[in-house]
């Protein structure tokens, strides 16, 4: 292993390969329930032609590789080594933010640049991003999308990827190849920019969409070393506004209806538990802040860009109060102690460091089942015993509200053992039962690939055939998925 | 050659003895296929013939004669509701069976607060259409038509048209799919492959739809897909298209919550900007340029003449001459066909308000003669349901879709006049039909959201006479080395000749492309899936190490 190491350390430079105890052992563990496991060394390359000889180099010398484009906390155990003797490599510092295009409302922007790196930098240019509900700032936005992580506005939610479009890759197999239309072109982004070429359509290249083949991936087939996404106008004028539900039902119809007819930029809905935590920054006022909250909170972000943008919000303010006396429900501007500034700044914020320790269960789903998977959680949570008040709940419809992301927060002490142990019983249980009721994991971190994989051995034994010809080798991130 | 006996006797066991022929005369009938006289010997009509038609009623039967079909080493070509000549068999004296899947014809699951719906592949999307429409909902209907399949377009084919500016394209909508490969194993793809319903057509994990769904799709190269889920859209409209009107023009009344324009534009650089204008201003139920199918120098003679219940095609010459006729033709020159819709009044009047300054702002405008009631009455009937296929063989009986490479709007501006030049000159000919040089018509966007298009150049020609065919082959091959010359991608024309093309030439064109991982890729996936080759070139493959050391040499 240390002659190898030799013989990398020719093309990535000895101190970006790093075996500093305190930073293996940062990558050894996340807050997930998966195991920890110790990597060997950290590398962080700063090109792509350095990221391909480590792949390259990883394949003669059967090296597991585990890709990370951001920095910690991690959370769903997809960046723990799940074999030994791994190296991590660490892309943050990948991190240009190469193009925006304000015409063609197209960024391409390295792995490593964040959130907080990009929001400030499109803005700059009129533009936006549909990214998810505060995100981590130092959220690597590539890695995000990736992941297929939901975001807030449905109606631009096209496809479920959206907005990734094109990916730079290196596969497992060494090579550097595009994806999408990107794929069609020369071998350099700069060529294709002379060429007046973009890299909007995700679709191929050709027959195939290797898009879609390392999207869900966790890093498992290609390292990603840059990406194309789709951009928004910046609105100039928006308003936020609130439905409240006594149960969820009660706003189900009406979720139904504005995403069929797209009214409406963020639309999402949270229990009083999520909502309080996301807009009262001191914890201590947190529960007395739920307590005076409805139990559920539809959220409608509206907003003005372009042309004539004040009556665009006034047209979709009129529209939007129509539509929930439709379902005799009310439209409100927030609640006392959640002020609209409180609203904006929840939709455009990043969440605040993790206070409490919390697992997260979460899954595709349709709406009109989300009532029923709220009550199976529920009733989990009841039987063991965990406290169902502290439950935060979120429920985001994507690709434009066919399907929709649901998500059970339940935060716990996990330095109290008691609760810690029991913390693994809820989650667990409740993904079994929620996978029983026809909860869609898509997105199967740790626990939940075998439940997923167990049950779709269709899609298990495609997929190996997959990794088989994009990594031979099986040096990305073995173990993970049903790889 | 025919197919062996033991194997038609198999056949016969599976689906019936009346749902499987080897008769000649049935067999040229899949034979005669669209464009095939542009590349088959002596520019004959037909395609090679397929050696059996099978039409399977089941998933299960077409599993079992796909495993029959692997048994026999007889390669299998699916075809639904059929397009262009690569939906017959490729290669002469190859023994192929046809699965034709009009019996697969059922709308299996609408599931309307979800929005979607289940199908078959012999669904058609005026079938669907009229179903969801009844629920306040839309299918995006591909340029193809209303007449053709929507698992084709969904999982198989290309799936854009006028409305993905604002539904998405096909492929966008897809939500799962059902594919018995050439293997004959049967897969579904996304959350309907782990039980939880047919919703998602993403994962679990990466997902398996990225093998086949790319831009093309597969065009029954690798298996057969035989149902899918597609997402349906918003339909603000009345539950049923009203139509009005004498044929061939039919009418759509126009609600009052919808508009239907024609905007043109003195040049292309306006068109553009205003392009760009209707993209940042989200405008735009349907986004199409249609009418210019027949021409800038005819398409005004053309469309007022057919609408005309007194009129015939044989009036369109005498209009063409009409003073009145050739200024609004002028105005129509560089135009294309916005329809806007919304839920309320006040958002209709917006949008008009949003539109008119945009043309204020570019220089552009509607086209009166097209905005007025009846032109447009015709223009909401064309195209929301799209049902004038017909009318893309209208002058002589035969076109074919050149160009169309696809891209940004300021990218396609600057292709567009080469492609007119190119045209114009080979018009001269005299044996092409001469409706001038710009004839490129196509989708606002082939991407959901808008920002990506481009124009599919009709050269319209007489596929009874045989030295218009040669002429169009002209210009095919005419087309390709201008692109080459002026270093832009090739189109469709290329694709349309490559079909006759001997493996060996497909494979070199194929070493020569900027990055040949994904056609070594797409080896690998049919070694894996197609282990008796059962496919054709429709999934296209390099062998391995095909032209590696003379590619590296002249990468385009």
């Amino acid at each position: 292993m240390v002659a190898n190491i030799t013989e990398l350390t020719t093309i990535i430079a000895e101190d970006r390969f790093l075996d500093d105890p305190p930073l293996l052992k940062s990558f050894a563990q996340d807050a997930s329930l998966v195991a920890p496991l110790r990597p060997r060394y950290v590398t962080r390359p700063e090109t792509v032609e350095q990221v391909q000889a480590l792949v390259q180099w990883a394949m003669r010398t059967k090296t597991p590789l585990v890709p990370v484009s951001s920095k910690g906390p991690h959370r769903y155990g997809d960046t723990v080594p799940s074999v030994a003797e791994a190296v991590i490599v660490d892309l943050t510092g990948m991190n240009a933010i190469k193009r925006i295009d304000r015409r063609n409302r197209i960024a391409v922007i390295e792995p490593g640049v964040t959130y907080a790196e990009l929001i400030p930098a499109l803005a700059g240019e009129g533009l936006k991003i549909s990214h998810p509900l505060q995100p981590r700032a130092n959220k690597s936005v590539v890695a995000s999308l990736l992941e297929r992580q939901p975001t807030l506005i449905p109606r631009l939610n096209y496809s479920l990827p959206e907005p990734l479009r094109n990916c730079g890759v290196v596969w497992g197999t060494g090579e550097v190849a595009f994806t999408g239309e990107a794929g069609n072109g020369p071998l350099s982004l700069d060529e294709q920019w002379t060429r007046g070429q973009s890299q909007l359509a995700a679709w191929g290249p050709n027959a195939t969409d290797l898009m879609r083949l390392v999207t869900g991936a966790q890093g498992t087939m290609g390292i990603v070393v840059w990406a194309s996404v789709k951009l928004d106008l910046l609105p100039v004028v928006r308003k936020v506004f609130t439905i409240a539900a006594a149960d969820i039902a009660q706003v189900t119809d009406c979720v139904y209806k504005l995403t069929k007819v797209g009214l409406g930029d963020e639309v999402f809905v949270l229990n009083r538990a999520r909502l309080s935590q996301m807009v009262e920054a001191q914890a201590g006022r947190r529960a007395a802040l739920a307590a005076a909250l409805p139990e559920w909170t539809l959220v409608v972000g509206l907003s003005g860009a372009a042309l004539l943008p004040q009556q665009r919000l006034a047209v979709q303010e009129k529209e939007l109060r129509a539509l929930a006396q439709e379902f005799s429900l009310t439209v409100g501007e927030g609640y006392p102690g959640v002020s609209r500034t409180d609203l904006t700044a929840m939709l455009d914020g990043f969440c605040r460091p993790d206070e409490r320790a919390h697992q997260d269960i979460f899954f595709l789903s349709t709406l009109d089942k989300v009532a029923g998977h709220v009550a199976s959680v529920q009733s989990v949570a009841l039987r063991y015993g965990y406290p169902v008040a502290d439950m935060e709940i979120y429920v985001q419809p994507q690709h434009q509200g066919v399907s929709h992301h649901v998500e059970f927060r339940l935060p716990y002490d996990a330095a109290d053992a008691r609760q810690a142990a029991m913390m693994e019983v809820v989650y667990h249980t409740a993904s079994d039962k929620l996978i029983e009721e026809g909860a869609y994991f898509s997105r199967p971190y740790g626990y939940w690939s075998e439940l997923v994989y167990g049950r779709d051995r269709n899609s298990a034994e495609i997929l190996r055939t997959v990794k088989g010809i994009l990594d031979p080798e099986n040096i990305l991130n073995p173990g993970k998925l049903c790889f | 050659m025919e197919i062996s006996r033991d194997a038609y006797r198999a056949i016969e066991d599976i689906v019936g003895p009346e749902f499987v022929t080897d008769d000649p005369a049935l067999l040229d009938s899949y034979a005669f296929q669209y464009l095939a006289e542009l590349i088959r010997p002596e520019h004959s009509h037909f395609m090679p013939r397929p050696w059996a038609v099978v039409m399977p009623r089941t998933t299960k039967e077409v599993q079992a004669v796909t495993r029959l079909a692997n048994k026999y080493k007889i390669k299998i070509k699916p075809i639904s509701t059929g397009w262009y000549h690569w939906a017959a068999p490729l290669k002469d004296n190859e023994p192929t069976l046809q699965l034709d899947l009009r019996r697969m014809n059922r709308i299996l699951d609408f599931d309307e607060k979800n929005r979607f719906a289940v199908v078959e592949p012999y669904v058609i999307c005026a079938q669907l259409q009229a179903e969801v429409m009844k629920h306040g909902l839309n299918i995006n209907i591909t340029g193809a038509g209303s007449s053709c399949s929507i698992v084709a377009s969904a999982c198989a084919y290309f799936g854009a048209g006028p409305s993905s500016f604002s539904m998405g394209n096909n492929s966008d909508n897809l939500l799962g799919q059902e594919w018995v490969t050439p293997a004959g194993e049967i897969v579904r793809t996304g959350s309907v492959s782990s039980g939880a319903g047919w919703f998602c057509s993403e994962g679990p994990g990466p997902s398996v739809r990225g093998i086949t769904r790319g831009y093309l799709g597969s065009r029954g190269g690798l298996g057969t897909y035989t149902k899918c889920a597609i997402k349906l859209a918003d339909w603000p409209g009345p539950a049923s298209l009203e139509v009005k009107g004498r044929p061939p023009g039919y009418r759509l009344p126009v609600p009052e919550n919808f508009r239907v324009y024609t905007i043109g534009a003195p040049d292309w650089d306006s068109f553009a900007e205003c392009y760009y204008g209707i993209y940042d201003n989200t405008l735009g139920y349907i986004f199409h340029r249609q009418f210019n199918l027949a021409g800038a120098d005819l398409a005004t003679a053309l469309w007022l003449t057919y609408i005309d219940p007194t009129k015939t095609l044989n009036d369109v010459e005498t209009a063409a001459a009409d003073p009145e006729i050739k200024a609004i033709n002028e105005k129509a020159r560089i135009s294309f066909q916005l329809i806007l819709a919304a839920h309320s009044s006040d958002g209709i009047e917006l949008q008009d308000k949003i539109l008119d300054e945009i043309l204020t702002a570019t220089g552009c405008y509607k086209v009166e003669r097209y905005c007025d009631k009846d032109m447009a009455e015709f223009t909401n009937m064309y195209l929301q349901r799209m049902g004038h296929k017909h009318c893309n063989f209208i002058w002589a009986g035969g076109y074919m879709g050149s160009w169309m490479q696809a891209g940004k709007p300021d990218w396609v501006k600057t292709y567009v006049p080469t492609a007119i030049e190119t045209f114009k000159n080979d018009q001269d000919s005299g044996l092409l039909v001469q409706c001038g040089g710009d004839a490129l018509m196509g989708c606002g966007s082939t991407l959901a959201g808008g920002g990506y298009y481009g124009f599919e150049q009709f050269v319209s020609y007489d596929p009874a006479d045989i030295k218009s065919v040669k002429a169009c082959v002209k210009h095919m091959e005419d087309a390709v080395v201008t692109c080459r010359e002026k270093g832009i991608p090739y189109g469709k024309e290329y694709l349309y000749l490559q079909v006759a093309w001997p493996d060996e030439a497909v494979w070199n064109a194929l070493a020569r492309a900027p990055q040949t991982f994904v056609f070594d890729f797409q080896r690998k996936i049919k070694e894996a899936f197609d282990p008796n080759g059962l496919g054709d070139r429709n999934y296209p493959w390099l062998p391995e190490g095909w032209g590696k050391s003379a590619a590296s040499a002249q990468k385009e």
